[in-house]
């Protein structure tokens, strides 16, 4: 998931850190607000907490392991500005004093794991958590799922921002000059990979940590959700009254990314002619991991594109009207619209409140 | 996802069977980070030629790089760059043979099983079919797997350098008088100390369990146990948090810091970075031609 | 100004539930060298931090050098800065202690943050090193050091601003016999007669050396206080502070002896995770 220089175009990079440095500084002001003079020791010790955690190996189902980022578990505890902020800095640390993932790539970096995957994580456990006790096992669930959407959505930018590169850079003869890889191959490569697999690294690290907080750290657990009932005060119809709502969430959450898969598939960028073709068919197959194309490049494709291609007049930039230029639009509509709905999920369910009193000196040592 | 941290440094004798549990796995990424920094501390104080200049020349100068080698629109370039990464690298004593296991032949492993398949795909002028399976390889795909490669292994090796030429604690001060704030230079640096706090507790935590640990864990205890040290860590992290504050406080922190930044700019430092400059410009200058057309500029 | 430097009066502290400091009244004089004893948990460490104006309390005043020690008089920064010079604190885990890249950088902070000339504070630092003989490790970063030079270079970090106040925590604990002796020494000798010295430990060997009257502590209450002497020779008192415990052992003879124990030279790291 850490993209290292040299696949992203310096476009892109430039694009991802603007688009990056806003959060970075809104996140700053909202953290340095609630934190006051806190700021500095709180986010050194997350990064590197944030850090360390990625080191380490979870074990998967099927004896293997993987890496999780810990974006689930950091905006649990520290809430999404938090979160945004501590990744940021241990993905830097990575990268400056570790020489491990990008340094032009960073801002993507950042924008992927730190930030769209703490509002996702975010709006995922504030709105399958809320209103459950701390202790309660709807939490855990809760910051699985969140852990899972977050990684994957981070994924999914990641594979767009691979797959458009082909699209944009490529040289005189037509070879791509970063990542090769279309969309019809980038998204679903990557989204294979993170919905089957390395997601699930995240899952079992959010839902764990949490668990395993709630027996032995539940304090921990209350600065993101300040208004959490008591265990015994919780009531039976605070479950059934959220309950469709986090059971649509969920199913939106697993069918989503099929949506995904199966549009991405027709994202790319392959001509009518190679979809009509049995040996580039085979050929995207291959490349696709088998899963055959469709045999027409697919009509919501065409309809999707020419929204952004029609109301650009004929005397505009030729670029603009080229069908390259529909797909990235819409491919960055539908990323955008996400990020819209969580976000604007997680400014409902509100924000991160005050830590709880300092812990004794004596409790915690070494 | 990560084609270098994938890939140890030296081999070490704490290095388990292949597929050792996932306690023993962890183990040995914790232990090969650590000593990687310590490796990296060691060639840092060695007296090479990026070793004695300024730490904003380096960084300014090896970020440029790195950018032109992203920008170049043909192979002359980045292998130009590539050359000159090398050449630093001999002036520096970095061993090359450091160089070739842990960067460039990983990197070849990684981004070299990604780009394969490229060769095959891309649209393109055929250059040769594949026997039996009926593949064709294309001049586009041959030329994008290749652009690929070179670049990551190009841009990886710079930013190498700067991480083994350079104190961490000179990175930092570069950056501070690089004009980046001096809130985040202070939290970067607090958050490297605090790695190796982190990086030791965990280690402690699993070298106990590996020793109080007898036959093998299922699958179920295995996950209970690693997100138990997580949150072990994340526990850590929060009594850490209070006490380093307290102590920040009790020597008279306010919020704001203030730091000492003293580097001294000499004649070699000067020169250093207008050598780095030109390179560079020169660098994006020949970048900016694509490899067809270059190639067609040498040959006629 | 009056002898006594800090006055306690009927403090009450409080951890979320966990009552630290239990109506607690006492006052230390100037130049005076107190041990402050008791078990873990006994509200010795949150009784340094009272002190240090890092922790306020609920209920009680607690007033330093005739002023009253409160979260609003730290708001002005001239006092502030007054109190931070004047007092320090050593906590007990080093780590939380150095938080700098280098050793160098972190002698250097406290002068820093309180706005001192940067001159001036190249050249104290340099001369707080060559004191503590830690010169040679002023480019090292803090996880490159021995428990025993990251005592020494805690102590640094505060002694460069010259305190009239010295709290430390617990300054023996997990350190080998050597580097204790060298912070036992160092305690001895610091400052002669004209300053305070207010150590919290639960190292009954040090006590004699270190302190001129001791003040022992239980469940955030002074259970008794007194000179080194009069102190280690309560057994009553020791015994039931949980300072030292009645000690069984099976001798060659099959007999089992029972007698009371203090510990020597052990170091302790309680470590409870």
């Amino acid at each position: 998931m850490h993209i290292p220089d040299g696949y992203l175009s310096p476009v892109t990079c430039a694009v991802l850190y603007a688009a990056a440095a806003p959060f970075w500084a809104i996140a700053l002001r909202r953290v340095k607000r609630l934190l006051n003079t806190k700021l500095v020791p709180l986010l050194s010790l997350f990064a590197a907490f944030s850090f360390v955690i990625m080191m380490f190996n979870i074990p998967l189902p099927g004896g293997t392991t993987g890496h999780a980022v810990g974006v689930g578990i950091a905006t649990i505890v520290l809430g999404p500005w938090g979160s945004m902020l501590a990744i940021s800095v241990a993905l830097l640390i990575q990268a400056l004093f570790f020489g491990d993932g990008g340094i032009t790539a960073f801002g993507a970096n950042c924008f992927n794991m730190a930030i769209v995957g703490s509002l996702v994580a975010n709006a995922v456990y504030r709105t399958i958590g809320r209103g459950a006790a701390i202790t309660s096992t709807r939490r855990v669930v809760a910051a699985s799922l969140a852990g899972y959407a977050a990684i994957n959505a981070a994924a999914f930018c990641a594979s767009i921002e691979f797959g458009i590169q082909p699209l944009l850079f490529h040289d005189a003869s037509g070879a791509p000059l970063y990542a090769p890889y279309p969309l019809s191959i980038a998204v679903p490569a990557m989204m294979i990979g993170h919905l089957t697999f390395a997601g699930l690294a995240e899952l079992i690290t959010a839902g764990g940590v949490v668990a395993y907080l709630q027996r032995s750290d539940s304090s921990l657990l209350k600065l993101t959700a300040p208004d959490a009932p008591d265990e015994n005060s919780i009531e039976k119809s605070g479950w059934r009254v959220t309950r469709p709502l986090w059971i649509g969430l969920a199913a939106l959450m697993i069918l989503t990314p099929l949506g995904l898969l199966a549009a991405g598939t027709a994202w790319g960028e392959w001509s009518a002619e190679d979809f009509n073709d049995p040996a580039g068919r085979e050929q995207i197959a291959n490349a696709s991991r088998n899963q055959s194309p469709p045999d027409a490049p697919p009509e919501g494709l065409v309809r999707l594109s020419s929204v952004w291609t029609a109301p650009i007049p004929d005397y505009a930039p030729p670029f603009m009207n080229s069908a390259e230029f529909g797909y990235i639009m819409s491919a960055m509509f539908g990323t955008g619209l996400i990020i819209a709905v969580f976000l604007l999920g997680g400014w409902i369910a509100g924000l991160i409140n005050r830590g709880s009193k300092n812990a004794p000196p004596e409790t915690g040592n070494n | 996802m990560n084609p270098v941290s994938n890939h140890k440094l030296k081999s070490t004798p704490t290095r388990k069977k292949r597929r050792g549990s996932f306690i023993e796995r962890t183990l040995s990424t914790l232990i090969r980070k650590t000593e990687r920094a310590l490796f990296a501390e060691e060639l840092a104080r060695k007296e090479g030629f990026l070793q004695k200049l300024d730490p904003r020349v380096k960084i300014i100068g090896l970020l440029a790089l790195i950018l032109d080698a992203t920008l170049a629109r043909n192979f002359f370039t980045i292998i130009f760059i590539f050359a000159i990464a090398v050449l630093l690298a001999i002036v520096s004593h970095v061993p090359l043979r450091t160089l070739a296991v842990r960067t460039w032949l990983s990197v070849l492993t990684f981004t070299g099983t990604i780009a394969l398949p490229v060769i095959f795909i891309t649209p393109g002028d055929a250059l040769f079919r594949l026997p039996l399976l009926g593949w064709t390889i294309t001049a586009q795909g041959v030329t994008s797997a290749l652009y690929l490669l070179l670049r990551v292994e190009t841009t990886v090796t710079l930013s190498l350098l700067l991480v083994l030429c350079t104190l961490w604690t000179h990175v930092l001060k570069g950056l501070r008088v690089l004009g980046v704030p001096v809130v985040f230079v202070v939290i970067l640096g607090m958050t490297y100390r605090y790695i190796f706090v982190m990086l030791e507790t965990a280690r402690n935590m699993f070298e106990a369990r590996q020793s109080r640990l007898i036959g093998s864990l299922d699958a179920r205890e295995s996950r209970r146990i690693a997100a138990a040290s997580i949150g072990v860590l994340l526990t850590k992290s929060f009594y850490l948090n209070t006490e380093v504050f307290m102590a920040m406080q009790s020597r008279g922190f306010r919020g704001e810091v203030y730091t000492l930044d003293d580097f001294m700019m000499r004649g070699r430092d000067w020169l250093a970075l207008a050598a780095f400059l030109l390179l560079a410009l020169a660098g994006f200058w020949f970048g900016r031609q694509d490899s067809l057309q270059s190639f067609v500029n040498l040959h006629f | 100004m009056s002898d006594i430097i800090f006055d306690v009066q009927n403090v009450t502290f409080r951890y979320d539930e966990l009552t630290a400091l239990d109506d607690l009244s006492l006052s230390i004089k100037q130049n005076q060298r107190i041990a402050v004893l008791g078990a873990n948990g006994s509200g010795k460490s949150t009784f340094l931090r009272l002190l240090d104006g890092l922790y306020f309390p609920d209920k009680g005043t607690v007033s330093a050098f005739d002023e009253p020690l409160t979260e609003e008089s730290f708001q002005n920064e001239e006092y502030a800065f007054r109190f931070r010079r004047r007092v320090a604190l050593v906590f007990q885990n080093p780590d939380v202690q150095l938080f700098n890249p280098t050793v160098f950088d972190e002698v250097a902070f406290g002068p820093l943050q309180l706005r001192w000339e940067k001159d001036e504070i190249r050249r104290r630092v340099t001369e707080t090193l060559e004191t503590l003989e830690i010169a040679h490790l002023k480019d090292r970063s803090p996880h490159r050091l021995s428990g025993g030079e990251k005592k020494r270079v805690a102590l640094a970090s505060v002694l460069i601003l010259d305190p009239q106040v010295l709290l430390m925590d617990e300054p023996t604990a997990a350190l080998d016999p050597k580097s204790r002796g060298q912070v036992v020494d160092f305690l001895i000798n610091w400052g002669g007669t004209a300053k305070t010295v207010i150590t919290a430990t639960h190292d009954l060997d040090i006590i004699e050396d270190i302190a001129d009257f001791c003040f022992v502590f239980q469940n955030g209450r002074v259970a008794g206080f007194g000179t080194p002497a009069q102190i280690l020779n309560d057994q009553n008192l020791l015994e039931s502070t949980n300072l030292i415990h009645a000690h069984r052992h099976a001798h060659a003879n099959g007999k089992i002896h029972s007698h009371s124990h203090r510990h020597r030279f052990h170091d302790h790291d309680h470590d409870h995770e």
